[in-house]
């Protein structure tokens, strides 16, 4: 595995400041790609790492989706997934033996990377959204993006 | 310990038909809650779906949608290593793909063996993302540094060096500079061919600025590296070495002679 953080540093990189201030249209444009449409968006940070919002939408079906918070180091090309606001299916709990079917958050911890699963495989139930707005506007929330008012309005009209 | 078969048996018929259960979600359409799963935990997205009359198992473009969390989805269509493996699956599976959905239409009634031949290829297209994170642990990266770290004093070396007054924003990266001669060394690691066209350009950008330098170019297969990028490489880059590991010997060797 190239990374491994513990869940002080995982905090640590979700509660950073990321700023977006570039043009409304470039924050997430979106593409068709193989049954679902996909947008990504990079926020670079100080020493050439950066994070990387990833938005995906199943087209068959509205309640398929995923709005990512990944961390890539420079140079590497594959991220560490901080948070992952998904639809409405099954997800199991492998360490705590818990099972469900609903819109769930997963997030990266210790624990699982200990244990050599993916690193976002704990996850937990959320009535906080039911589409892919409710994910994203969560997302933006919780792991402190600051964009001006007026763009994430524009953001939301485009999805 | 007495063992019987026939309680374990049941059990196990018992745990495997319980993880399997059907719920409507629209008309001729049924979810099938199962117990296979990515390995973050969500379980595969299977619809039982009756469409011109047949029946059917989808995944209604959930699996491919799931690995491009982690890949490039678009390298499946493209010609090469994952395009190849997932066009064999969907061959040796009898499944249908169309635009990202897998499917396999049920034959004869015969909704079990078309269930186990589903799940069964799905669980091999998913092992395509275990691809590209294998490809990302090669250890090549490593392996170059302790192989120069081995053979030249550290207080030589620059790694990830670049050029402090013409590239302010680091965007010109050489592997390493070997230092303490008239002209340094530039080593360029070169695993793949986005690598090595990074490190063309970064060869031409040092040109540019009038920097003067010898360049060492380290394959980790050069086999591996288009023959029209590779012709490319080869008209700016000086010395290479085709692989690193058949090399290392050849590598120390000439290393040491140039910074003596």
């Amino acid at each position: 595995m190239i990374y491994y953080f513990t869940d002080e540093e995982i905090n640590r990189l979700i509660a950073e400041n990321k700023n977006y201030d570039g043009p409304i249209e470039d924050f997430l444009r979106f593409k068709e790609s193989e049954g679902h449409k996909k947008a990504s968006l990079e926020l670079p940070r100080y020493d050439g790492s950066m994070f990387i919002v990833k938005l995906r939408q199943n087209k068959n079906a509205v309640t398929d989706f995923s709005a990512i918070l990944a961390y890539q180091e420079k140079g590497a090309n594959q991220d560490f997934k901080l948070r992952r606001y998904n639809g409405k299916h099954e997800h199991t709990n492998k360490l705590e033996k818990q099972k469900f079917f609903d819109f769930h958050v997963h997030y990266a911890t210790q624990r699982y990377q200990d244990a050599g699963r993916a690193e976002e495989s704990y996850a937990v139930p959320s009535d906080r959204y039911s589409d892919i707005r409710g994910a994203l506007a969560c997302l933006i929330q919780d792991c402190n993006i600051r964009i001006e008012k007026d763009a994430q309005t524009s953001i939301f009209d485009n999805l | 310990m007495n063992i019987n078969i026939s309680d374990i048996e049941s059990a196990l018929k018992d745990k495997i038909s319980r993880e399997i259960s059907l719920k409507e979600e629209g008309v001729n359409r049924f979810r099938i809650f199962n117990p296979y799963e990515f390995d973050d935990g969500d379980h595969f997205s299977i619809f039982l779906k009756k469409e011109n009359g047949h029946w059917k198992f989808t995944d209604e473009a959930h699996t491919i949608m799931h690995l491009s969390y982690d890949m490039d989805v678009s390298a499946l269509k493209k010609e090469g290593t994952r395009q190849k493996i997932l066009t064999n699956i969907i061959s040796n599976f009898g499944l249908d793909e169309y635009d990202g959905s897998l499917s396999i239409r049920i034959e004869s009634d015969d909704f079990g063996s078309a269930f186990y031949n589903y799940i069964h290829a799905l669980i091999k297209v998913t092992d395509l993302s275990y691809l590209s994170k294998e490809i990302v642990r090669s250890t090549f990266y490593e392996d170059f540094r302790a192989l120069i770290r081995e053979t030249v004093p550290e207080e030589r070396l620059t790694f990830d060096f670049t050029h402090p007054d013409y590239d302010k924003e680091g965007k010109y990266v050489v592997d390493c500079r070997i230092n303490g001669m008239p002209k340094p060394i530039f080593l360029f690691a070169v695993p793949n061919d986005s690598k090595c066209k990074d490190a063309m350009i970064t060869m031409y950008c040092f040109n540019n600025w009038g920097v003067k330098y010898h360049s060492v170019a380290i394959f980790e297969d050069q086999e591996q590296i288009n023959r029209r990028v590779l012709a490319q490489f080869s008209d700016i880059g000086e010395k290479q070495f085709s692989t690193l590991l058949s090399n290392k010997e050849r590598i120390k060797e000439y290393l040491s002679e140039r910074i003596a």
